[in-house]
C-alpha cells in the first residue's frame, strides 16, 4: 500500500513534469464521456445485485458485497443532479479509492460502459474552464485532450466526497423523518 | 536483540507496576499497609528505576531515584505515610507514568523539576528533623561531595573461599566499618537449584559502592588473604568510564545485569552507564563468556553453570507467563477470516437445503455448529473484564473527592463482566466524566448532606452486568438528585426547547445531555450536572450504546450505559419488507406476534394486557411493497423498553458478521451495520435501540421529527 501511495503522489506531481504523460481510465455516463486516474482504479466488475440503503439521497445507489467487504455503490448521474442512472447489460462498477481524512475509502462507482485506458501528456492536459460545463467547477481536475476532442478529468476526492455525501444523507434523513 | 521490542515490555511492565504503586498508596492512605506492601512499593520504583536505566532514559532514573529514596525510608519506617506523603507520591507516580507516556510518544518531555525539588527535600528535611529531635548537639556533616570519595568494588568470592576458612561476610563488614556509607548489591545469578545446592561452596558475588577517605592499598589489604580464591576489582573514586567497562567485561553477569547492579550502588550515573555500554557494543563480535574464558577470568564450567542457570530461568519464566500477549491486529484478522468463514458455511448450508441431500444437509449443519463455536471462542479471545476500566476509578474518587473536600466512597459491583477490549479503551474517557460529574455536581457539600440527614460520605457506585447481548455500565451517587422544573427552566432560558413544550421527567432529564445545554456556569447553579455531558453521550453513541439518567429529586442519580458486547459478530434475525432483507440482533428480539387486521391507525398494540408502542419499518425507511399477506409484528427489547417493529415477512435466523457500513452512513438512522448473507448479498442490521426510542417517541404524541432533533 505504502507504495502504492509513493507511486500515486509520483504521479500527481507528475502533472508539472514536463512530458510526462498520465493514464486515465475513460468511461461513459448518461452519453457523456469521462476520465478518472487511473492510480485510483482498483477494479472494474460487472453491475450486480445492489443493497438499497434507507434514507440515503438518490446519489448512494447502495452497498455491494465486494469479496467480503461492504461498499458503497455512487451513482454519479445523480451526483452530477441529473436525475437517476438507468441501468443496462453493460452497467459496470469500478471500484475505486478515495481519501477521507487520513484514510482511504473505497467506494464503488456505476458507469454505462468502460472505454478505454488513455496516456494523456501533461501539455495536452488543460486547466478546468471557468464556466460552459454543466458541471460543479470543483469536481474537474483538468480537461485532457485527446483525438481531437476533450475529455472531462474528474477529481476523485472531491465528486466521492465522503464527508459532503454523508451530509447530504443526514439532511435528506432528517426530512424524510419529519414528513 | 530488538530493542524497541524490549523497550515495548519495558512499558508495558511499568504501566503494571505502576497501577500496582497507585493501589498499594491508595490502600496505605486508608490507614493500612503491610511490610510487604511496603516492600512491594519500593520494589515497583526501583524495577522502573532499573529498567529505565537500561535503556538510557536519564531523566526518569533521576525521578524515579527520588522517590526511590522515599520508598526506601518508608520501607525502614524512618518514615511514615501521612496524606501528604501519600499525595506526593501519587503525584510522582503521574509523573513517572507522564515521564514513561513521552518515551511512548518519542516526545521530550519537561520533568516537573519542582515536584523533584519537594520530593528531594522532603527526603532530607525529614530525615534532618528527626536526628534533631533524637539529639539536639549533632551538628550535621556537610553532605559528602558527591563521588569524591566513592570507590566501587566488584567481589567475586571463588566457589572454595568457605572450604578455606574465610567468611566474605567478615570482609565486608570490615569494610563497613572502614567507611562513612556503604551500599551492597548481591549476586545471587550462580546460586544452583536446591538440590545441587553445596552449603560449603560460596556461589555470591558483591557489588560495593563505598564512601569511605581510604586508599587503594589499605582496601587491598582487606583482601589480602582471599586474593588467591577471589577476584577482587577496586576502582577508586573517579575512576574513568573505561575502568567500568573493562569491570564490565570482566564479569560473568552479563552487561545489562551488571550495569543495573552498578546503578543501583550509585557508582555510575546512567549516563556513564550508556556510554559503557556503547563501547562495550564495539566489542560485540566475541560472546563476553568467551571473552572471559580467553582472558583467564573465569573457568569455563563456572560459564556453563551460568549458561545453563540462565536457561532455567528463562524456562521458569515461560511457565509463569500464562496469559500471552498478541498484537490486536492478529486478533481481528483472525476473526475477520472466522467470520468469512462462518458466511460461507450459512452459504453452503443454504445450496444444501436446495439440493434436498439429507446427508449434505446434515453434514453442513454440523460444520456450521462447529464454525459457530470457533467463532465464540475466537470472539471470548477479544473479551477483557469491565474491570480494568473499574480500577482507575478508586484514584479518580479519591483526587476529585480530596480537591472537593468532600468524602466518597466508591463501591464497585460486577467488575468481571466481560466486553470487547477496544470497547473497554473507548468507553474509559466517558465513564470518567460521569464519575466526576457524580461527585462534583451529584453529590453535596458534607453541610447540606447533614442538613438533609444524609450520611456525611456520599457513595459513588460502579456496576455492570450483562443484559440480553448488551452490557450495562451504571455510574450511581446517592446525591441531591436532578431537579426537572430547574433543568427545563434552564433549558428554556437557553433555547434548547420552547417554553410550551410539554415533556416527561425522563425527557428533561436528557435535555442535560444537549450540546446547547453544558456550560459551567449552568452547573455551578443548578443542582444538576452538565459540564460536557453531550461528549459523554455521543463518546457512548459511537460506540452504538445508550445513555439513560434516571434521578430521584433528594435520592440521587444513576447514569446508566448500554453497550453492545463486540463489534464483530451477532446472532441475527433476519425480516424482510418488500425485496429488502434487514436483520435483527437475536438477543434483542423477544417475541414475534401478528400484526391484528383491525389495527387501524393506532400507534399502540395490546400484547396480552400491555400497552405495545409500534411503528412501521418500512414506512419510516420509506419502502414501497405490496406485501398483500397479513403483517408480522417484531417485539424487540431494549434498555427496559419493549417495542412492535411491523414488517412483512420473517425469515429466521442466521449468523451475522457485522460489516461496519463506513463514514458515508454515519447518519442513517435505525442502521447499526451491515452483514453478508448466505447468499452473497448485503443486508442491513437494524438499530434496536433507536428503534425503540423511535417508536416510544412516536407512540407518545411526539413525532420523531421531534425526536430526531434531539439526536
Amino acid at each position: 500500500m505504502g507504495q502504492l501511495v509513493a507511486s500515486r503522489q509520483k504521479a500527481t506531481s507528475g502533472m508539472t513534469e514536463i512530458g510526462g504523460g498520465r493514464q486515465f481510465l475513460v468511461f461513459s455516463l448518461a452519453d457523456e464521456v469521462f476520465a478518472i486516474d487511473i492510480l485510483r482504479i482498483r477494479e472494474i466488475i460487472e453491475f450486480g445485485h445492489v443493497t438499497t440503503v434507507p434514507l440515503m439521497p438518490d446519489t448512494v445507489r447502495g452497498v455491494i458485497n465486494l469479496r467480503g467487504a461492504v461498499v458503497p455503490v455512487v451513482d454519479l448521474v445523480a451526483r452530477f443532479g441529473r436525475g437517476q442512472m438507468q441501468t443496462n447489460r453493460r452497467t459496470c462498477v469500478v471500484i475505486l479509492e478515495v481519501g477521507h481524512g487520513d484514510d482511504l475509502q473505497v467506494i464503488g462507482v456505476m458507469v454505462d460502459a468502460v472505454n478505454e485506458v488513455l496516456e494523456i501528456a501533461a501539455a495536452d492536459i488543460e486547466p478546468p474552464p471557468a464556466f460552459g460545463t454543466r458541471l460543479r467547477a470543483d469536481f474537474i481536475s483538468g480537461m485532457g485532450k485527446a483525438g481531437g476532442r476533450f475529455i472531462i478529468l474528474l477529481d476523485a476526492d472531491r465528486v466521492l466526497s465522503v464527508t459532503e455525501m454523508a451530509s447530504l444523507g443526514a439532511a435528506l434523513k432528517t426530512s424524510a423523518v419529519d414528513g | 536483540m530488538d530493542l524497541s521490542q524490549a523497550l515495548n515490555t519495558f512499558i508495558d511492565e511499568s504501566h503494571e507496576l505502576l497501577s500496582q504503586m497507585e493501589s498499594i498508596l491508595l490502600s496505605a492512605e486508608s490507614g493500612d499497609c503491610s511490610d510487604d506492601e511496603l516492600n512491594a512499593l519500593f520494589r515497583c520504583a526501583h524495577t522502573i528505576k532499573g529498567s529505565a536505566g537500561l535503556f538510557g532514559l536519564d531523566e526518569l532514573v533521576r525521578f524515579t531515584h527520588v522517590v526511590e529514596n522515599l520508598l526506601d525510608r518508608l520501607r525502614a519506617h524512618t518514615l511514615e505515610f501521612s496524606p501528604e506523603l501519600v499525595s506526593l507520591l501519587l503525584a510522582s507516580k503521574d509523573q513517572i507514568a507522564a515521564l514513561i507516556g513521552a518515551v511512548v510518544a518519542k516526545e521530550q518531555f519537561a520533568l516537573d523539576e519542582e515536584l523533584l525539588a519537594i520530593l528531594g527535600n522532603y527526603d532530607t528535611s525529614r530525615s534532618m528533623a528527626q536526628c534533631a529531635s533524637e539529639t539536639s548537639q549533632v551538628t550535621v556533616e556537610p553532605s559528602i561531595a558527591s563521588g569524591t570519595e566513592h570507590w566501587h568494588l566488584s567481589l567475586r568470592f571463588g566457589p572454595d573461599v568457605l572450604r578455606n576458612g574465610m567468611d566474605p561476610l567478615a570482609f565486608i563488614r570490615y569494610l563497613g566499618n572502614l567507611s562513612r556509607h556503604m551500599h551492597v548489591e548481591t549476586l545471587c545469578d550462580h546460586l544452583p537449584a536446591i538440590a545441587e545446592y553445596d552449603p560449603e561452596t560460596c556461589y555470591l558475588g558483591f557489588e560495593v559502592s563505598l564512601e569511605a577517605e581510604t586508599s587503594k592499598a589499605e582496601l587491598e589489604s582487606v583482601f589480602e588473604f582471599v586474593l588467591d580464591d577471589a577476584h577482587i576489582v577496586i576502582l577508586p573514586p573517579d575512576s574513568k568510564i573505561e575502568d567500568y567497562v573493562s569491570l564490565i567485561q570482566e564479569l560473568p553477569e552479563g552487561k545489562q545485569r551488571l550495569g543495573e547492579l552498578l546503578l543501583a550502588c550509585g557508582s555510575i550515573t546512567p549516563s556513564e552507564l550508556e556510554s559503557a555500554l556503547s563501547l562495550q557494543r564495539k566489542n560485540e563480535g566475541l560472546r563476553l563468556g568467551e571473552i572471559l574464558v580467553g582472558e583467564g577470568h573465569v573457568q569455563s564450567p563456572v560459564v556453563d553453570a551460568a549458561l545453563a542457570k540462565q536457561k532455567r530461568g528463562e524456562e521458569r519464566r515461560q511457565l509463569e507467563s500464562r496469559s500471552v500477549k498478541v498484537p490486536s491486529d492478529r486478533l481481528d484478522a483472525l476473526i475477520d477470516q472466522v467470520g468469512e468463514l462462518v458466511i460461507s458455511c450459512a452459504a453452503t448450508q443454504v445450496q444444501a437445503r436446495r439440493a434436498v441431500n439429507p446427508e449434505l444437509l446434515e453434514a453442513a449443519a454440523n460444520l456450521l455448529r462447529l464454525v459457530e463455536e470457533v467463532r465464540d471462542t475466537a470472539l471470548r479471545l477479544r473479551m477483557s473484564p469491565i474491570g480494568e476500566v473499574f480500577g482507575r476509578f478508586p484514584r479518580v474518587v479519591r483526587d476529585v473527592a480530596k480537591e472537593l473536600g468532600k468524602e466518597i466512597e466508591l463501591q464497585i459491583t460486577g467488575a468481571d463482566a466481560e466486553l470487547d477490549k477496544a470497547m473497554i479503551e473507548k468507553i474509559s474517557d466517558p465513564l470518567m466524566h460521569l464519575v466526576r460529574n457524580a461527585i462534583d455536581h451529584g453529590i453535596e457539600s458534607p453541610e447540606r448532606r447533614l442538613a438533609s440527614g444524609k450520611d456525611l460520605r456520599g457513595t459513588v457506585c460502579l456496576n455492570a452486568y450483562h443484559e440480553s447481548g448488551s452490557i450495562v455500565i451504571e455510574v450511581t451517587d446517592d446525591g441531591a438528585g436532578l431537579d426537572p422544573a430547574h433543568i427545563l427552566r434552564k433549558a428554556v432560558q437557553r433555547g434548547v426547547v420552547t417554553a410550551d413544550v410539554s415533556l416527561s421527567d425522563a425527557e428533561i432529564f436528557r435535555l442535560i445531555l444537549e450540546p446547547g445545554f453544558s456550560t459551567a456556569e449552568t452547573v455551578t447553579n443548578l443542582s444538576g450536572r452538565g459540564v460536557g455531558m453531550d461528549v459523554v453521550r455521543s463518546g457512548v453513541e459511537t460506540l452504538r450504546g445508550n445513555l439513560d439518567i434516571l434521578s430521584e429529586l433528594g435520592c440521587g442519580t444513576t447514569m446508566r450505559i448500554c453497550l453492545p458486547l463486540t463489534l464483530a459478530i451477532i446472532d441475527g434475525f433476519q425480516i424482510g419488507i418488500g425485496a429488502s432483507a434487514f436483520i435483527f440482533p437475536l438477543d434483542a428480539v423477544v417475541e414475534c406476534i401478528d400484526l391484528p387486521a383491525d389495527i387501524g391507525h393506532s400507534e399502540y398494540l395490546n400484547l396480552r394486557g400491555e400497552v405495545l408502542p409500534f411503528m412501521r419499518l418500512g414506512q419510516l425507511f420509506g419502502i414501497s411493497s405490496n406485501h398483500k399477506a397479513r403483517h408480522n409484528v417484531v417485539v424487540v427489547r431494549f434498555g427496559g423498553k419493549s417495542a412492535g417493529i411491523v414488517v412483512d415477512q420473517l425469515h429466521g435466523e442466521c449468523q451475522a458478521v457485522i460489516k461496519p457500513l463506513g463514514p458515508l452512513f454515519s447518519g442513517v438512522a435505525g442502521i447499526s451495520g451491515s452483514t453478508i448473507l448466505g447468499s452473497g448479498e448485503v443486508a442491513l442490521i437494524l438499530d434496536v435501540p433507536q428503534l425503540v426510542q423511535l417508536a416510544a417517541a412516536g407512540a407518545g404524541g411526539r413525532s420523531a421529527a421531534a425526536y430526531m432533533a434531539h439526536h
